[in-house]
């Protein structure tokens, strides 16, 4: 890790789909080290192709991307990121352990080491009873565990959370807090969406709100609500997404009379 | 989580140090093989079994119950000389499957994306995929060869060659399993592709019977089917004798498995069909 440098730079970063659909419109961004960063938007409006342009998941058509100094697809990068993505994506003919101890191997660790992680997170995320579980018979709780031990395994810098409570009880989601809490205290930078603003507001110190691929607005919950003249994120996220979705809707008639 | 778990949650001093050790790309490459190998072992009966039973009932069916009616052809009882045929066909078709329908279903589930996000060069991952089919592949051929040899008392006149050749054979089906598995949408083009392409290819490829009974043009036709020369190259480490030149078979078979390999690593290198 490069010091001195932010965990996630974001440099003019585009992503056009081959059907024309504009994911990413040039947005930048800058997470610092250690930050717990909320990024907020409405559905399609380009939270998971950032994050999946950051984990190497998408090919993105222009802009830069460096992971604390490195380059977003490098070695060293790859291994510095955690994500634990919105949908479940399990390999359904490993058991819980046996997708722990592959993704520690996956990310470089040894056995020994991946053994050790994998351990650890099964007690830490209450897995242990279904251990030896095929993980394709596991509730959506569980597998929400699972996928969350999983992004955690290889100790990631920053870790990529991806609604990581949608469908969750509230009971698992405040234990599910509870850790990533501890973790950001020693260090761990963290971005999180969500469409729990509360959730968003209790946890994150900055936050970003996204449309149409852009970044439209940014500063602590504090600042962003007297920015506003709000008294709520909620507030917040409303009058930006509806003062800039007008905008959008006008750049794409211009386009269309092109 | 118990109550007794939050109670460690929030008292764990166990809360990770973060590592900053440059990984170690072999053990990635290793894991995907390893896992690869435990998709297969974990499906035994369908990934090694069921293609054995399969190839062996033809060995017992066509060898040895119509093999004493037939003549001998190039020299060798019918039942010895379909045993190579059968054996190359049993291992292209389980290394191609193996990979193509493991990738499909891991890109379907979008399990991939474990792998595709990991600090893993593109050719490692090729390698990994790859590997995999060819373990179930040589499964299942040495699986059959130990039944083969004293059913039908087959020789193994060049070792060295028929390690090549099985190993050409299975790279080839391998990396075009790999490739299937990425450009495929469903399970049909996977299966279309099995049994529209490979399937009949490999029969027609003198798997049966020796390309120099059948009548023109027939015999000039089967020359240029590819699976042919795979067919003959791993005959002849078997029997030792060939329907073509051997450096014909070998050069071929081994052209094709480049392409095919090169094809695969192209696709990951780009990503292209891997990630939107």
């Amino acid at each position: 890790m490069k010091s001195g440098t932010a965990a996630l730079t974001i440099e003019g970063l585009a992503k056009t789909y081959d059907d024309g659909t504009v994911g990413l419109d040039g947005l930048d961004l800058e997470v610092p080290a250690g930050e717990f960063f909320g990024l907020l938007g409405p559905n399609g409006a380009g939270k998971t192709t950032l994050i999946n342009s950051v984990c190497n998941l998408i090919r993105t058509t222009g802009g830069r991307i460096s992971v604390f100094g490195f380059e977003h697809d490098s070695m060293e990068a790859r291994r510095l990121v955690g994500v634990a993505e919105q949908d479940p994506n399990l390999d359904r003919f490993l058991t819980v352990r046996e997708s722990l101890v592959y993704h520690g191997g996956y990310f470089g660790m040894n056995a020994a080491d991946s053994d050790r992680r994998a351990d650890e997170m099964i007690d830490v995320f209450d897995l242990r009873a279904k251990a030896h579980t095929r993980t394709s018979k596991l509730s959506g709780g569980m597998k929400r565990r699972l996928l969350l031990a999983r992004a955690l395994l290889h100790e990631p810098l920053l870790v990529i959370l991806d609604e990581p409570t949608a469908g969750v009880d509230i009971e698992l989601r405040h234990d599910l807090w509870s850790y990533i809490r501890l973790l950001h205290e020693q260090g761990t930078t963290i971005l999180l969406t969500t469409h729990y603003l509360e959730e968003a507001e209790s946890l994150c110190e900055d936050i970003a709100l996204i449309s149409a691929g852009r970044i439209v607005a940014r500063d602590t919950p504090e600042g962003l609500k007297r920015r506003f003249d709000a008294t709520s994120l909620e507030q917040v996220y409303l009058q930006t997404v509806s003062t800039s979705l007008p905008a959008v809707m006008a750049a794409e008639e211009q386009g269309a009379d092109r | 989580m118990s109550a007794a778990d939050r109670t460690a949650v929030a008292a764990a001093p166990a809360a990770p140090a973060p590592v900053y050790a440059a990984p170690d790309p072999a053990r990635s490459m290793r894991a995907l093989v390893l896992r690869e190998c435990r998709r297969v072992t974990r499906l035994w009966t369908q990934t090694i079994l069921a293609p054995v039973v399969s190839s062996a009932l033809f060995i017992l069916v066509f060898g040895l119950s119509l093999g004493s009616r037939i003549s001998d052809i190039n020299g060798f009882p019918y039942d010895v000389f379909i045993v190579p045929g059968l054996i190359a066909m049993a291992m292209a078709q389980a290394a191609f499957s193996n990979n193509s329908s493991s990738l499909l279903q891991a890109r379907n589930d979008r399990y991939i994306n474990d792998v595709l996000a990991s600090p893993m060069q593109p050719w490692r991952m090729n390698f990994g995929y790859m590997l995999g089919g060819v373990f179930r592949s040589f499964a299942i051929g040495l699986s059959l060869v130990v039944i083969a040899l004293p059913l039908t008392g087959v020789p193994i006149e060049r070792p060295a060659h028929l390690i090549v050749a099985a190993l050409l054979l299975v790279v080839l089906f391998a990396a075009l399993g790999v490739v299937v598995g990425i450009y495929a949408q469903s399970f049909d083009h996977h299966s279309f592709i099995n049994n529209i392409l490979i399937l009949p290819l490999t029969f027609l490829g003198g798997v049966f019977y020796s390309i120099e009974i059948l009548p023109s043009p027939w015999q000039e036709l089967s020359h240029a089917n590819p699976i042919f020369y795979m067919v003959d190259a791993v005959r002849y480490g078997f029997l030792g004798s060939s329907d073509v030149n051997v450096g014909l078979a070998f050069g071929f078979t081994a052209l094709v498995a480049i392409a095919m390999v090169a094809w695969a690593q192209w696709l990951f290198q780009t990503g292209r069909k891997l990630k939107p």
